[in-house]
């Protein structure tokens, strides 16, 4: 079971972002992505939610095609990123962030919600008690009621992350998790990906705190100008001369 | 106590801006642009409720009517024209709105005639409070607009579509990968924008007389009520409507009638200029 990356391009003009990367992330697995700034890392995550489309290449999930699916459609198939920056959906709470995300609603439409009521209440019942488990397993219950945008840095990660819980997700695409957060949290926010991958959930990261990142995953592949240099166990990618010469600028 | 008489007025005509901005500001917070079809989409409404009514002699039918048939309308515009051009400029959909909107007047006068039309509802004898008269038909649109409003509201924000549209609202690309499919929270907001304006037609055609061109001069006061409430807010909306019907009404003695609709036009270039994201806005929202 895994997120096939295959011969993936894609350039913003002139610019060739990403070069035809080819990966094979194991959806259960923890996975880490490292790079220079503009290696392409970000644009992957966005074509590979759909966000952007690429020029070239396949992405399947778990032997599906996910290439002519939509944003949502691809979250509902099982696998939701997150941002670099935190996104949130900011006047509105905590709570209701994490209930807008939670598929399958017969409320989502006027019909379902006038026509269907008794069930529409019944899956507001289910829906919100998923919110307060993954609140709490967050702990975010101090915050649950207040509107997103008034979180701190780290409080807004932990949001994202369980934003993308409540898909139901097999693989989630982490985009820098620790930037910005202060390093209490960052230990916080690692059990907490630790913990979820113990229940099969798979995680694919970004992230430039190596020191961090080495210390989860297992596995890492290593990206420079849109092209996958190397992928393995950390220690033996970083010592791969080619990843000492393009990200850490040959520096022995 | 005149100027009491003017109030109550003014709140009745305020109801109609209110509910009109309303589904001005709906639109322009989830689909991003300015509806100018809202003020047709009120004179459908108004002819839907006066086909209605004098088929079978109920307003309640006659706003069943107006209700169902603006949303289906307004659903039908988004599905033909504003789908397709969803990822245009806020121009391009504005202009094809205002194509709409003469559209919709079109079929409306060849259909209807252009000669004035009137609700045939029976005169009854308004209740006296000291000076202030209020007719039971007032209390009743009244009653109307409320509830459109309760309901409106309580969809935004007690269920699960409501929920999706202000997240929406919110951040749209966040909504797609989190999963929240954009086709429905559209369709939604179509069908409420529409029926949201059917109500304010039906309810401004029973106060005035109806004519293919009256709703599309109430989208001026409409439009003025949706920024000065803080554009894509929709409470700000409703409080913003009742503020400019009961200006509207309460200058009247001071302006003339010929010069209360040049009011909203002031009150609206003064918002822009002064506090442009109105009372309860939140610029972001608008971009």
């Amino acid at each position: 079971m895994s997120l096939e990356i295959h011969d993936i391009s894609k350039a913003f003009g002139g610019f060739r972002a990403l070069d035809g990367v080819r990966l094979t992330i194991e959806t259960g697995s923890l996975f880490g992505i490292i790079g220079p700034n503009g290696a392409g890392k970000s644009t992957l995550f966005s074509v590979v939610s759909g966000f952007a489309r690429a020029d070239e290449g396949q992405i399947r999930l778990d032997g599906q095609s996910l290439d002519s699916l939509s944003p949502p459609a691809r979250a509902r198939a099982g696998m939701v990123r997150t941002f670099q920056v935190p996104r949130e959906f900011r006047h509105l709470t905590v709570r209701e962030n994490l209930m807008a995300a939670a598929p399958k609603q017969t409320g989502e439409s006027l019909l379902g919600l006038f026509f269907r009521p008794g069930r529409v209440r019944e899956e507001e019942g289910a829906i919100a008690e998923r919110v307060n488990q993954t609140i709490r397993f967050l702990k975010l219950s101090a915050v649950a009621d207040q509107p997103s945008g008034k979180l701190s840095g780290g409080q807004k990660k932990l949001l994202e992350l369980g934003r993308a819980l409540m898909v139901e997700p097999r693989l989630i695409l982490l985009d820098e998790p620790f930037a910005g957060v202060n390093p209490v949290l960052i230990g916080e926010i690692m059990e907490r990906i630790t913990e979820l991958n113990t229940r099969g959930i798979g995680f694919a990261i970004i992230e430039h705190d190596l020191e961090a990142l080495t210390r989860l995953v297992p596995q890492l592949a290593v990206m420079d100008r849109g092209k996958v240099l190397a992928q393995g166990a950390p220690q033996a990618v970083l010592d791969d001369p080619l990843v000492r010469e393009a990200y850490l600028g040959g520096v022995s | 106590m005149f100027y009491a008489q003017l109030l109550v007025n003014g709140l009745v005509q305020g109801l109609v801006i209110g509910l009109a901005a309303l589904s001005i500001t709906l639109v322009f917070g989830i689909a991003r642009f300015p509806n100018a079809a809202t003020g047709d989409f009120m004179t459908f409404g108004a002819y839907a409720a006066l086909s209605a009514h004098k088929a079978t002699g109920s307003i309640a039918m006659g706003g069943l009517a107006a209700i169902i048939a603006t949303g289906v309308i307004s659903l039908l515009a988004y599905l033909a024209v504003f789908r397709r051009l969803a990822e245009r400029s806020v121009v391009a959909l504005l202009v094809a709105s205002i194509g709409i909107a003469f559209f919709i007047r079109a079929v409306l006068g060849v259909a209807f005639g252009h000669s004035q039309q009137v609700f045939q509802v029976p005169l009854s004898r308004p209740y006296v409070f000291g000076s202030v008269r209020i007719t039971p038909l007032d209390l009743q649109l009244a009653a109307v607009a409320l509830a459109a409003l309760a309901l409106v509201f309580a969809i935004l924000y007690l269920t699960p579509i409501g929920r999706q549209m202000r997240a929406v609202a919110d951040n749209r690309d966040l909504a797609r990968v989190s999963g929240i499919r954009p086709d429905r929270v559209m369709i939604a907001l179509w069908l409420l924008a529409g029926s949201v304006a059917g109500v304010a037609g039906m309810m401004l055609g029973i106060k005035t007389i109806v004519t293919p061109e009256f709703g599309w001069e109430m989208l001026l006061p409409a439009f003025t009520a949706a920024i000065l409430g803080g554009i894509g807010s929709p409470v700000g909306a409703v409080v913003a409507g009742l503020l400019l019907g009961v200006v509207q009404e309460v200058s009247t003695p001071f302006v003339g009638f010929t010069y209360k609709i040049a009011l909203a036009f002031i009150i609206m270039l003064a918002v822009l200029l002064v506090r442009p994201r109105g009372l309860f806005g939140r610029l972001e929202g608008a971009r």
